[in-house]
């Protein structure tokens, strides 16, 4: 019945989006220790008509959603949820510019992955581990020039690993789908695609791990080196 | 190879060193040689833990994943223990692939797949071919023919080998086919002038490292020496917009490879490892004679060396005519298959040469590749390569630089990237992208780089994990991991040089390269 809604929704904002021209949309998303986040979603707009407007988020379970750039009075914000990710109704009342930034903040309850256990699974993942995963998908009809999507990790957490990151490089594109980077002095990862057309994809999922390493690879080493020195003198030993 | 104890007279020498199918490939570890070596042993092994718990536990910036800087550990400490050799090398690849595994760099899958990978069966079914050469006595013929021909002196008997795979190599793309293919003449030759792995000489060094360089430098003599070459030719069209043909890359390839093998030829036994006097001729009491008479008596061609003949010509008619497979029965047959093919031959009952008992398989060399291929693909996988390779382009800060600097550092780093990684492929995959993104970026047609750099990606001759012929030569136990280093570097720097000075003149006659001092925008 939600999908119905929100195709039913996408479908009467259709014939107001036609012209519309998203230029650019960059998310940013900055994660709390405990999973909860605070994000922003910025988009470079072109031939805006007032009317109504669909803006896919990529995340689920969004909330305190508000404008953060000045729109004209009268612009609303709605929000409904389908297929995993949010997708924000935006009315453009008369009067919007036709080129336009529209910036808007929202906050994500959790943004790590939550899997459940049945009773005897065992967990994939070892002990301190968290899954953080984005995917958006293009639901409405116009496309979407450059995709940037920048997660910022928690303090003390750091990417062990990339899981996923789509959609797969083109031939022509040789910088990575997904790059570990340090955003505004803190680890971070950056999703980036130069084109998403209506019914594309971009998602990435990352392995995020406690930055400091536990110290038992140290020791073992450090055993290991003073036994060898020991036990192998011989191999050192002048012969004769 | 070990063979068994030392005889009295020149023919009961010459034949003990003849009967190769009563050797093995050993896998036995090569002794220390001198005190330093004894040193190195010893300080390798903390050494290459050192090593790890620096990687590991360093803080590196944010573009590095946890996975990546666990695997770059692991791979350095490898990496150590491979060169300073505290205990045999198949050993260190499998501690390398059980760290990959605890460190959580890689999953158990991906680590044991690598010994099904297309590579390590070709080695193990040129390994079948080879024991086919071996056994029925076609390899000692070969041979016996060579030295007569060519081997009144060492330096003529080495300049042998080079032709022999300045030929083979635009014919079968395969390096490890053509290695064990050639890999009983060297032993055969290389015992005539005395060196084995008991008593390794310096005509041995010179022999294997030799025909080393003659089987990797050669492939870049023409776009399809290798396909990693030809995945080359497919990144400069597709990311830099044009389309190299055959005689492009030879024009600039061949005359590059052939300068510097033969370069190799001369530098190799007059300064690297210097042949004394007494190496410069067969070892034999009787000289010549002894192996004439021995050639002789082995009398006109036998059935089952006749049989190995004509395998071997159809295996060889399958590597060398790949390109029409497709047309001519509706698949490709890779090398590999080839190989199978062949071996299915070989061992065939009664219409074969061979018993499965009879192949002479190194498992322990295909253990070391295997290692090396884990490591090499989980630095790849982890990104781990590539950040590093980007972190060193960042840091030489290129752009303003004159044409001529930048294609310096490029082709250096395209040279000796070789070092730090086990895969032609993977290594263009990641570097010549970043060249042509980098070359755009400073204003430079990316031919004018790309193009030389990819002239650099068969030249994996630095260490016996560079590549398929360094693993399956290290194995004859004739040299030792630093005298591959020495040898390997050299070549690279030469390679070096030749490409820079040819950047100056005639890559830029041809219209390559722009002027050598010119400045970009």
């Amino acid at each position: 019945m939600r999908r119905l809604v929100v195709a039913l929704v996408l479908l009467a904002t259709a014939s107001g989006a036609r012209a519309l021209e998203i230029r650019s949309c960059h998310v940013r998303l900055d994660v709390a220790e405990g999973g909860s986040a605070r994000g922003t979603v910025s988009l470079h707009l072109a031939a805006v008509e007032p009317g109504r407007i669909a803006i896919p988020l990529g995340f689920a379970d969004v909330q305190g959603l508000r404008l953060a750039s000045a729109m004209p009075a009268g612009t609303t914000l709605t929000s409904v949820s389908g297929n995993g990710q949010t997708i924000v109704l935006v009315d453009l009342p008369q009067g919007v510019a036709p080129e336009t930034t529209l910036s808007l903040a929202f906050e994500v309850r959790q943004a790590f992955v939550v899997t459940k256990l049945a009773a005897g699974e065992k967990s994939t993942l070892p002990e301190g581990s968290r899954l953080l995963r984005h995917a958006l998908v293009n639901s409405q009809p116009a496309t979407i020039g450059s995709y940037r999507a920048e997660v910022l990790f928690p303090d003390g957490m750091r990417a062990h690993a990339i899981r996923e990151a789509l959609p797969k490089l083109g031939k022509k594109e040789s910088e990575p789908r997904v790059r570990l980077t340090a955003i505004e002095g803190r680890n971070g990862a950056r999703l980036q695609v130069a084109r998403l057309l209506q019914g594309d994809s971009a998602s990435m999922q990352l392995e995020l791990v406690p930055r400091k390493r536990s110290p038992g690879w140290l020791i073992a080493g450090l055993i290991l080196s003073v036994l060898y020195l020991v036990h192998f003198r011989d191999l050192i030993a002048k012969k004769g | 190879m070990t063979a068994t104890t030392a005889l009295p007279t020149s023919d009961d020498r010459l034949q003990q060193l003849l009967d190769m199918e009563k050797m093995t490939l050993s896998s036995a570890g090569r002794a220390a040689q001198g005190r330093a070596e004894q040193w190195m042993r010893y300080l390798g092994f903390p050494g290459g833990i050192a090593v790890f718990l620096f990687f590991y536990y360093f803080s590196f910036d944010g573009g590095l994943s946890g996975a990546a800087q666990a695997g770059l550990a692991c791979f350095l400490l490898a990496l150590v223990w491979w060169i300073t050799e505290p205990f045999p090398t198949y050993v260190t690849s499998l501690v390398l692939m059980f760290l990959l595994l605890v460190t959580r760099t890689a999953g158990s899958k991906a680590i044991m797949d690598v010994l099904g990978m297309e590579v390590i069966w070709l080695n193990l079914l040129a390994f079948i071919l080879s024991s086919m050469l071996v056994k029925t006595r076609l390899a000692k013929r070969m041979a016996l023919t060579l030295v007569l021909r060519f081997g009144h002196k060492a330096g003529w008997a080495l300049l042998a080998f080079l032709i022999i795979q300045m030929v083979l190599a635009p014919l079968i793309p395969a390096t490890a086919a053509r290695c064990v293919m050639t890999l009983p003449l060297m032993l055969v030759v290389a015992a005539i002038y005395g060196s084995t792995e008991e008593s390794p000489n310096a005509f041995g060094r010179n022999l294997m490292l030799l025909n080393l360089v003659g089987i990797s430098v050669l492939s870049s003599m023409t776009m399809t020496g290798s396909s990693a070459n030809l995945i080359a030719v497919g990144l400069i069209q597709s990311m830099g917009g044009h389309r190299i043909y055959y005689m492009d890359w030879a024009r600039l390839g061949a005359p590059i490879a052939i300068l510097t093998t033969l370069a190799m030829w001369f530098l190799g036994r007059k300064w690297i490892f210097p042949i004394s006097a007494e190496e410069q001729i067969p070892r034999l009491p009787g000289g010549l004679d002894v192996v004439r008479r021995k050639r002789e008596e082995m009398g006109p061609f036998t059935l089952g060396e006749k049989k190995a003949v004509v395998i071997f010509a159809l295996v060889l008619l399958l590597w060398m005519t790949d390109v029409f497979h497709l047309r001519w029965f509706g698949v490709e047959i890779s090398a590999p298959f080839a190989a199978l093919l062949g071996a299915v031959i070989v061992l065939f009952p009664r219409w074969g040469v061979l018993q499965w008992s009879e192949a002479d398989i190194p498992w322990h060399l295909l253990i070391f590749s295997a290692g090396a291929y884990a490591g090499g693909l989980a630095l790849d996988d982890t990104g781990a390569a590539e950040w590093a390779v980007r972190k060193l382009f960042d840091r030489l800060a290129l752009d303003q630089l004159p044409f001529g600097i930048v294609f310096t550092l490029i082709v250096a780093v395209m040279m000796y990237s070789h070092l730090l990684t086990t895969s032609k492929t993977v290594r263009t995959m990641i570097l010549i992208p970043i060249i042509i993104t980098l070359s755009k970026a400073l204003g430079w047609d990316p031919v004018s780089l790309a193009l030389p750099a990819a002239l650099c990606i068969d030249w994996v001759v630095g260490l016996p994990i560079s590549g398929k012929p360094n693993v399956i030569l290290f194995s004859t136990n004739q040299y030792s991991v630093v005298d591959n280093l020495k040898y390997g570097l050299i070549t690279c720097t030469i390679g070096v040089v030749l490409l820079v000075i040819s950047a100056a003149t005639w890559f830029h006659w041809l219209g390559i390269t722009p002027s050598f001092w010119a400045v970009a925008r």
